[in-house]
Order: structure tokens, then C-alpha cells, then sequence
């Protein structure tokens, strides 16, 4: 497996903005944590399997009937927010 | 005899023969937390005067013979990652440090038919990634066998809460053995039920493929009865099962595997010593005992630390600045969100949302997630081959005693190596119980964990209540009654 990484991309992808001092002490962590999990490249599987589960106990995942179930109310749904108005969240703008 | 060193059902029959009323049970409570908070902060915020009517309305069902419920006027502590509706769920992160829930938690919803009594919010890793609740934004919890240590994580608070007695019991919640190593610590039974039977509606998902709520309690009877309140399939968690429990034996008929893998390296000679105690225990009540090999095992840390920060980095992907939780300010949306993200989060949580992050990222997902799936799978086959041959699996619960507070903070490496006996059931969905069994030379618990296959959680309560009846660990925490 290789390790190289490019932290401001990988901090991009994850939307955190990561200060010069952080991105060095989390590109060493993340290094290090990297190689220790790079000894999964010499498992020899026994398992032919190729499907992804999600299921641990590899239940069966059914949809739900859309149906109307009791849920939060509007103004519960949006009692956190950090700014709204009219019953709407309100944001900056997505683009200048 | 003080009340709050009982179990449950010991409680319960004071309060039946009307010896002891909930609402005095309520104060002595409070009163071991005034003890004790200052020192060891196992709660974020405390319940008191909110909840004591509650506890004059289950003095009076009592006092009528009216009430029907083993935990009525039970006080338990919550771990602050499940929402309580009304009340602050703060995930000891900043980013939510003024969250109040609109809802309750299943788990929540099922304590309250029950009558139970909540007697706060308890400490933890933030968004529940650490093993030693020193991840807290708002203060580390301490060991209450010694305050130099620390008392495990990330259900630190919950477990120094019950060992200090300022709880009767509490729930905490288990990705790698986020139960079950602070009750190792702590001296207590820690139990993660298997994956599916208790909802996770409401608690604040960390890795969805591995978190599982349960118990943190005195006695393996508590956690039996706690498990039995909160546990059976809701149409509100997908993943929740049907709790069909498979009858396997607890005497001696049944057959005992130690894991090999679990008994080498790394793993000190105190810790192997207690499965050793526990093992020529139950050779001489007539277990059949064998040692096991389940090679894969030795890859746990590899396949958690991919598949549980790629979980992550998705489920926190919900923490924006938009709906709820912190914001702070920026000239577009994106800004506003990365900056949002960047004062919000902790340290460790920016790790492994940036290690997942890179493990989904195009171009590394089949080197590094789809392995670990991969590998997942073979630990799954590999535990129900095993499973064929013995009845339950004996392994210390953690490599050590607790560690000293600050010991591990500045290697994340070193910290996840204590996790290396308690993730294995994660992976593989099994139930998994730490019993306290004794103490080390510094005077600090030390337990063995249980694991069985896949919805055995009875039997695995009942065989660990044999193990507990027979070690007979009557160690408790001195200083905070």
C-alpha cells in the first residue's frame, strides 16, 4: 500500500480547515497510523467473497413502506439551528 | 448497609418491602456525587432537582404496591452521546456544546416506561473516540480507584459514576470497547450486547457497522436486567434485529476456548493472570477448557482503524453549521462549514475523519476500506468456525490496568493498542461482557472478557454470572460514600 498523501487535499475533502501547525502533526499521526494498518496488504484471504456487507450479522436490509410516521415537528426540527428565519435555515452564500 | 453499594434487584426488594423509599436512594445518590464530581468529573451536567418529583411519584407507586418494574426508582447515568428529549447531548464536544435534544432515544424511551430515575449526563472521549476520556472538550474524568489513572474510555464517566457510586448503573456505548475497557478499569461488569439487539436511535452515531449501547454496572444480574429493558428490534434503526436469543449451555457441559492470540505479546503477565485464575476456576467445576487460535485477530487495529474513521468521516460529514451545533462564520457556505469543522472538532476527531476521509478517497478505497471489509468478513467466518467448537471465548478485557492520566495522549498509535482485546466482537457483531475478577500490584481492577456467538446474550450473562459467583470480586472504590 502506499502512504503518500496530500493532507490540505485530504483536509479539503473533509471540509476542516487545518492550521500550518496541524497539518504537520496530523500528516506524522496519520503516517504512522498508516504503516501499522499497511500489514493488512500480507493477509492471504481465505474468504472468496467479494460483496461488501453491512451488516455484521449479515442481515437482510429492507425498505421501509412510504408511509407518514410520527416524526419531529417542524419548529423541533429546527429548534437548533444556529441562524433561521421563517421556519427556513439560514446560510452565507455558496458563491461569492 | 449503604443503599447505593446494592444491586438492582436487591433495591428493588428494599423498596418493595417499603425499607427503603426511591426518593431517599435519589438523594444518597446526589449526595456520593457531591463527594465526588470535584475530583473525578464523571458527569457533564447532573439531573437533581428536575427528577425529584419523579422519584416522590415512584416512592408512592411503591408505597401503594403498585409498581411493576425492576427499575422503578432506579437512579441511572447516561453517557452524553444519547439523546435525553429537553436535555443538553453535548458529545463532550464543543460542537455541541449547546445542543438540547428534540427527541428521545429508544433506549431513553424504554427507561422511561420503566420509571427509571436519569441522574445526569455522564463524560466522554469526544463523539466517543478514546479509549481514556482525556478526548473531552470540557475536562478529563479520573479513575476512581486512583486519580492518577485514568478510568478508561470512551465511557469513562459513566464508568466512574457507577464506581463512585453516584449511579446506580449506567448506559454507555461500545464501538472498540468503549464499555468494556472503562468497566475493566473501574472494577465493573461492562457488557456490549450483540449488534442489532438494542437500538441506536438516538445516540449520536460515531461508526453506524459497530456501535451498540449497553450496560456499565455492579453485577452481571444489573446488565442482564438493564439489557432486557432496553433491548428488541425498532423500525427506527434499520440495522436493529429481532432479539431471538439461541439457548446455549452455561454449566459445565459447555466448552471453554482461550484465545491465543490474546494471551502473547503485549499483553502483561497481570492481565493473562486473571484469565488464568478464571480458567483453573472453571476446570476444576468440570469445564472442558482448550486454547484457540484465530490468527486474524493480530489485524484487529488495522481493519477497526480503517472501516471505523471511514464510518466516521461520513457520519460527521452532518456537522455543517446548518441544522444544529456550532457555527462559525465565513464568507460562503464552504467557508463557513471548514471553518465551522476546524474550531468544532478535538484533535483525535480530526484524525480519524482525515484517516477515513483518505481511506473512502478515489483511488485509495479498494487498498485500504475494501481490504479491511475483506478482512472483516474473514474475522466474522473465522469467530463462527470457532464457535463450532467451544461455547464461549475467555480473554483478558484490556492488555494492562489502567494507565496514568497523560501517558498516552501524545501517541494515538499507543493509546489504540488498548483496544487490541475488545475490538474483535465489534467487528464481528458478537456479544461481549467484562467481568472484574481482581486487583493488580498498584491496587487497580483488572477484569477478563466473554465473548459468544451472536445473539447468546442470556446465556453469556448467565455463564458470566457463574464466573462472578466464583471469583467472588468484592473490590470497591474507597473514599466517595
Amino acid at each position: 500500500m502506499s502512504n503518500e498523501f496530500n493532507i490540505k487535499n485530504i483536509a479539503k475533502l473533509a471540509s476542516i480547515n487545518l492550521s500550518e501547525e496541524e497539518q504537520d502533526s496530523l500528516s506524522n499521526d496519520l503516517s504512522i497510523i498508516l504503516e501499522h494498518v499497511n500489514a493488512l496488504s500480507d493477509l492471504k484471504l481465505n474468504s472468496q467473497q467479494q460483496e461488501i456487507f453491512i451488516h455484521p450479522l449479515e442481515k437482510e436490509l429492507e425498505l421501509q413502506e412510504d408511509e407518514v410516521v410520527e416524526s419531529l415537528t417542524h419548529d423541533e426540527a429546527i429548534s437548533n439551528a444556529p441562524e433561521s428565519k421563517d421556519g427556513k435555515f439560514v446560510v452565507p452564500p455558496s458563491m461569492e | 448497609m449503604d443503599a447505593s453499594n446494592l444491586s438492582i434487584r436487591e433495591i428493588n426488594s428494599l423498596f418493595t418491602k417499603k425499607e427503603l423509599k426511591p426518593s431517599e436512594l435519589y438523594s444518597k445518590v446526589f449526595e456520593n456525587a457531591a463527594n465526588s464530581e470535584a475530583a473525578l468529573h464523571a458527569h457533564l451536567t447532573l439531573f437533581e432537582e428536575e427528577n425529584i418529583k419523579k422519584a416522590t411519584e415512584s416512592d408512592k407507586r411503591f408505597s401503594n404496591g403498585e409498581s411493576t418494574s425492576l427499575l422503578d426508582g432506579i437512579p441511572i447515568a447516561i453517557k452524553d452521546n444519547i439523546n435525553i428529549k429537553n436535555y443538553k447531548t453535548t458529545c463532550s464536544s464543543k460542537m455541541l456544546s449547546n445542543y438540547t435534544s428534540p427527541y428521545d432515544a429508544t433506549v431513553i424511551e424504554k427507561l422511561k416506561e420503566q420509571n427509571t430515575l436519569f441522574t445526569g449526563k455522564t463524560n466522554l472521549d469526544e463523539f466517543a473516540m478514546g479509549s481514556s476520556t482525556e478526548n473531552s472538550a470540557f475536562g478529563l474524568t479520573k479513575n476512581p480507584w486512583n486519580t492518577d489513572y485514568v478510568p478508561g474510555g470512551s465511557s469513562g464517566g459513566s464508568a466512574a459514576s457507577v464506581g463512585a457510586r453516584s449511579s446506580i448503573a449506567a448506559l454507555g456505548s461500545d464501538t472498540g470497547g468503549s464499555i468494556r475497557q472503562p468497566a475493566s478499569f473501574c472494577g465493573l461488569v461492562g457488557f456490549k450486547p450483540t449488534y442489532g439487539t438494542v437500538s441506536r436511535f438516538g445516540l449520536v452515531a460515531f461508526a453506524s457497522s459497530l456501535d451498540q449501547i449497553g450496560p456499565i454496572t455492579k453485577t452481571v444480574d444489573d446488565s442482564r436486567i438493564i439489557f432486557s429493558s432496553i433491548s428488541g428490534e425498532d423500525s427506527r434503526d434499520a440495522t436493529s434485529v429481532i432479539n431471538n436469543q439461541l439457548d446455549i449451555p452455561s454449566d459445565n457441559t459447555a466448552t471453554i476456548g482461550v484465545i491465543k492470540e490474546l494471551m502473547e505479546d503485549g499483553i502483561s503477565d497481570e492481565a493473562k493472570n486473571e484469565v488464568n485464575k478464571v480458567v483453573q476456576i472453571l476446570k476444576s467445576k468440570g469445564y472442558k477448557v482448550k486454547e484457540i487460535s484465530i490468527p486474524v485477530i493480530k489485524l484487529s487495529i488495522s481493519i477497526y482503524y480503517l472501516i471505523a474513521p471511514a464510518e466516521c468521516s461520513a457520519n460527521l460529514a452532518r456537522f455543517d453549521g446548518v441544522r444544529y451545533g456550532l457555527r462559525v462564520d465565513g464568507n460562503t457556505s464552504y467557508e463557513m462549514m471548514e471553518n465551522t469543522r476546524a474550531e468544532g472538532f478535538g484533535a483525535e476527531v480530526k484524525r480519524r475523519i482525515l484517516l477515513g476521509t483518505y481511506a473512502l478517497s478515489a483511488g485509495y478505497y479498494d487498498e485500504y476500506y475494501g481490504k479491511a471489509l475483506l478482512a472483516r468478513k474473514e474475522m466474522i467466518d473465522e469467530f463462527a468456525k470457532t464457535f463450532k467448537d467451544v461455547d464461549y471465548l475467555i480473554s483478558p478485557t484490556t492488555p494492562t490496568q489502567a494507565f496514568k492520566s497523560g501517558e498516552k495522549t501524545s501517541n494515538p498509535l499507543e493509546m489504540y493498542m488498548s483496544d487490541l482485546c475488545t475490538i474483535p466482537a465489534n467487528l464481528a457483531g458478537l456479544p461481549a461482557i467484562s467481568i472484574p475478577t481482581g486487583l493488580s500490584k498498584d491496587e487497580l481492577p483488572l477484569g477478563v472478557q466473554v465473548m459468544s456467538k451472536p445473539l447468546s446474550d442470556n446465556s453469556l450473562l448467565d455463564f458470566s454470572e457463574i464466573i462472578e459467583n466464583e471469583v467472588q470480586f468484592d473490590g470497591q472504590p474507597k473514599g466517595w460514600l
